[in-house]
């Protein structure tokens, strides 16, 4: 005797571009709508490295979910963020690169990552 | 004008996963987030942690599948409380699904949740689910290189499971180019080398996942 499996559709589970553009879109019409804003000219965002965002695939999400917004037609400046990380052991900061994590000085694991991972929006600009 | 915001894009996510792990904290349950590239063996590992685990442990599963029930229906002959999930095209899991799914588990009776994401390497790795941790899964045949390609993912696991090693005869794979990787990406991670269909390794991986169970029930 088996216990049955509960089972939920989530058609809310898009492709990680798609969603990340949706909920940016969102946080835009918030801010945008508190600020009294009447129309959204651009929106700047920073992307870390390690998040691996494809940029061409999320500007076609963007300009497709901003359709019909109050963000419609708004330009998008996506910075990429490199990965950097300061060492416990001996303190030196730098700038990780093929995929060497670990500190280029003295060889530590223990190390702090200080960006790279960002998925961020700086700010909006509009009238 | 300009109006700055400085605000993390999946800020809601991130909020959910929080509430998720405090959740789980409260109830003694750990969570482990298993992500790998479709199939790696994730559902085989499953089996056959079931089949170690069911009579010292209350598992539940939650199954991030995006179009079938076949995973679940694999685990269902271990009469463990299951909950799947259909993506219906969706690349990865998100904290607000775990949030539904852990409502229709009976979490006073449960310590520990396996979540078996949407196979693939890339998107579930952004997601915060609110797990204890993640455990990556690689199989030998999809080559030494993903831990370099897939870098995050590697990084931030806490437990590395590579399978199929009983295959490594008939592949390029090669183990030292792979741990090489490995140890420049993540110092901190346990790595199993194991063999799900020849059982090869998975006593060391029951003990190790068993007092993580542990850890949590006594915390």
């Amino acid at each position: 005797m088996c216990l049955p499996v509960t089972r939920y559709h989530e058609f809310a589970e898009i492709m990680h571009e798609l969603r990340i553009a949706e909920d940016l879109i969102s946080i835009v019409t918030e801010t945008a709508t508190e600020e009294g804003l009447k129309k959204v000219a651009k929106v700047s965002v920073c992307f870390g490295e390690m998040v691996q965002i494809d940029c061409g695939c999320f500007e076609v999400a963007f300009s497709e979910f901003v359709k019909g917004t109050i963000a419609e037609n708004a330009e998008i400046d996506i910075e990429i963020i490199p990965v950097t990380a300061v060492c416990n052991n001996c303190k030196c900061d730098y700038k990780i690169s093929n995929i060497t994590f670990t500190c280029p000085e003295c060889g530590s694991g223990d190390i702090c990552i200080l960006s790279g991972k960002e998925l961020f929006i700086k700010s909006i600009e509009g009238d | 004008m300009e109006i700055k915001i400085l605000k993390n894009i999946l800020n809601k996510n991130q909020n959910m996963a929080v509430q998720v792990r405090e959740h789980l904290r409260g109830k003694k349950i750990l969570m482990v987030n298993i992500i790998s590239s479709p199939g790696a063996g994730k559902t085989t590992l499953l089996e056959k942690t079931c089949e170690a685990l069911t009579n010292r442990f209350r598992i539940g599963i939650i199954e991030g599948d995006i179009t079938t029930d076949r995973d679940a229906r694999r685990l269902q002959k271990y009469n463990i409380p299951i909950v799947l999930i259909n993506t219906g095209g969706g690349c990865h899991l998100d904290s607000y699904s775990i949030s539904r799914a852990l409502e229709s588990l009976d979490t006073d009776n449960l310590d520990v949740v396996f979540v078996e994401n949407v196979g693939n390497l890339i998107c579930p790795a952004q997601f915060d689910l609110g797990e204890s941790f993640r455990l990556a899964l690689l199989s030998t045949t999809e080559g030494d290189d993903k831990p370099a390609k897939y870098p995050m993912i590697f990084r931030e696991a806490e437990a590395v499971i590579l399978n199929k090693t009983d295959l490594i005869p008939y592949t390029n794979f090669r183990k030292d180019n792979f741990k090489a990787d490995l140890a420049r990406l993540n110092k901190n991670y346990h790595l199993f080398e194991i063999s799900c269909t020849r059982g090869n390794g998975l006593t060391d991986w029951f003990t190790w996942i068993g007092g993580k169970i542990e850890d949590v029930r006594k915390s």
